[in-house]
């Protein structure tokens, strides 16, 4: 059955990881969110590609809706589908989940019953450096049987989790290498159709 | 705000200035002047002026502003150790400086000492009621509290005494748009509109919010705005050629059935249409297909 409920694991490429977190790093004053691509089976959600959309004004949508379509007839092609949606506050210690973020995952949910909704958590990655969390660090969120967005916890099962267990290491690498700089955006398409908001280039 | 002649000069000084090449004052000069915020670099090519005798005294009297253009750098990189010694610096060449004072409050807000920048902030606006900078950083001070309706008061405080301040008016719209207001955030791009007609940006980000806003009149003004922009930017803004397009999409949903008001509609949307088809074609030529596609879900074609 998979839907809602604590059964649902979700697993993320560590290309799709690092190139959020690393999105979020290029525009430390912004607000930035960002598409999932992957596909589900059995009672694991693969998210396979993300997408990195926006760093201003994230409420609007017509760049939203622009970028989601293309987005979809892109991966189509790859038997992927949009599976989530990713969020990282302005302020580095802010964890809310705000309404921007939930009205774009509520769209998403109504293509996709298994979506999540993953939020940047600045503390946990500021420790990344000091400490050996292997998880990602992101909160995870899914809708609950009344439609709400309710956080996973730790309640004794890791239901998000990298699919290579050295992500965190890689991503560190990257940080240190300044690599966010090089992360493109639909924001940066729309303002110059030459720059490929896909990253072919980013971790060759 | 900074024109693409001018984001692409400075840009290119910073790659000199980072590859070695010189020219650090230059550059930290268009910073002050364009009003960017590029702090990380402004505090390293700062500091290796500032740590250098022969290059500071050079500077002249310029030293100072440098100081003070480094200490909030500085700040902002939470590299508080250097902003407080630039401060100090300037504290004993300037000691009843209100300017410095000003500064000092910043650090005290850089420290998160909130309640303590907020009395120092008051103090300073007691004296002198018209500093715009201090106003705007208490506005700061409410925003990286999560305070946002606290920002929105002072900034709508602010602007009825300061009404010509575009940067305020769009703030307030960008805390407006991230709230989900988007009548509020009309309003403002309404009165930038007003000052300053030609500048495009207004007028694509006013059509954006009223897309937001949705309903049958809103789009049909949105897609007016979006092609204002289109003739401001001499038809190369993207994100207005996107515009028109869902602009047209949605119109058609909502009045289905209904007599089509918009007479120039087809001729409009098949131009934007080709334009980005065109664009597309010479340069991201890759994504084409994903264009073409689009358009087929948009029931827009040119």
């Amino acid at each position: 059955m998979g839907g809602v409920g604590g059964e649902l694991r979700y697993e993320i490429s560590q290309n799709a990881y690092i190139k959020l977190v690393l999105h979020s790093l290029k525009h430390k004053t912004s607000s930035v969110n960002g598409v999932l691509l992957g596909r589900s089976s059995d009672d694991v959600v693969q998210i396979i590609d993300s997408v990195p959309l926006f760093h201003n004004h994230l409420g609007l949508l017509p760049p939203l809706e622009i970028s989601l379509i293309m987005i979809e007839e892109h991966f189509a092609a790859q038997g992927l589908g949009i599976v989530g949606y990713f969020h990282a506050n302005e302020r580095s210690d802010d964890l809310e989940l705000g309404n921007v973020a939930k009205n774009i995952g509520d769209h998403i949910y109504r293509y996709f019953t298994q979506a999540a909704i993953l939020l940047l958590d600045n503390k946990r990655l500021e420790a990344l450096p000091k400490g050996k969390d292997r998880l990602p660090v992101l909160q995870l969120y899914t809708r609950d049987a009344s439609k709400n967005w309710k956080l996973a916890g730790s309640d004794g099962g890791c239901r998000l989790i990298t699919k290579e267990p050295a992500a965190n290491a890689v991503l560190l690498d990257y940080i240190s290498s300044k690599k966010w700089e090089d992360v493109v955006d639909f924001d940066d398409h729309l303002d110059d159709i030459t720059k490929d908001w896909l990253n072919p280039e980013l971790f060759k | 705000m900074v024109t693409k002649t001018e984001e692409t000069q400075l840009n290119r000084l910073e790659s000199q200035v980072d590859n070695g090449g010189g020219g650090a004052w230059e550059y930290l000069c268009l910073v002050r002047k364009l009003k960017v915020r590029r702090s990380d670099k402004v505090l390293k090519h700062g500091l290796s002026i500032l740590n250098d005798s022969k290059k500071r005294s050079s500077l002249g009297p310029e030293e100072w502003t440098l100081y003070e253009q480094v200490a909030i750098a500085a700040m902002d990189c939470h590299s508080l150790d250097v902003a407080k010694d630039c401060v100090n610096v300037l504290q004993k060449k300037f000691p009843e400086s209100k300017r410095v004072g000003r500064l000092e409050a910043m650090l005290l807000e850089a420290k998160g000492s909130w309640g303590q920048a907020e009395k120092a902030y008051s103090s300073l606006l007691e004296d002198n009621p018209f500093d715009q900078v201090v106003h705007k950083r208490r506005v700061a001070l409410a925003k990286a509290q999560g305070n946002l309706s606290g920002a929105i008061e002072w900034l709508n405080k602010y602007l009825e005494t300061f009404m010509a301040d575009h940067d305020a008016w769009r703030e307030l719209a960008e805390i407006y748009v991230s709230l989900q207001m988007y009548k509020q955030a009309a309003f403002c791009y309404e009165e930038l509109i007003l000052s300053q007609p030609t500048v495009p940006l207004y007028h694509l980000s006013y059509a954006d919010v009223l897309y937001t806003l949705g309903g049958l009149e809103n789009l049909m003004t949105a897609k007016k705005y979006y092609s204002s922009t289109i003739e401001l930017t001499g038809g190369k803004n993207t994100r207005a050629l996107f515009g028109i397009c869902l602009c047209t999409s949605a119109i058609a949903q909502l009045s289905k059935g209904r007599n089509k008001e918009d007479k120039d509609s087809p001729d409009l949307q098949s131009l934007a249409t080709a334009a980005l088809e065109k664009e597309y074609k010479q340069r991201a030529s890759g994504k084409l297909s994903v264009l073409t596609s689009a358009f087929k879900s948009l029931k827009v074609s040119s």
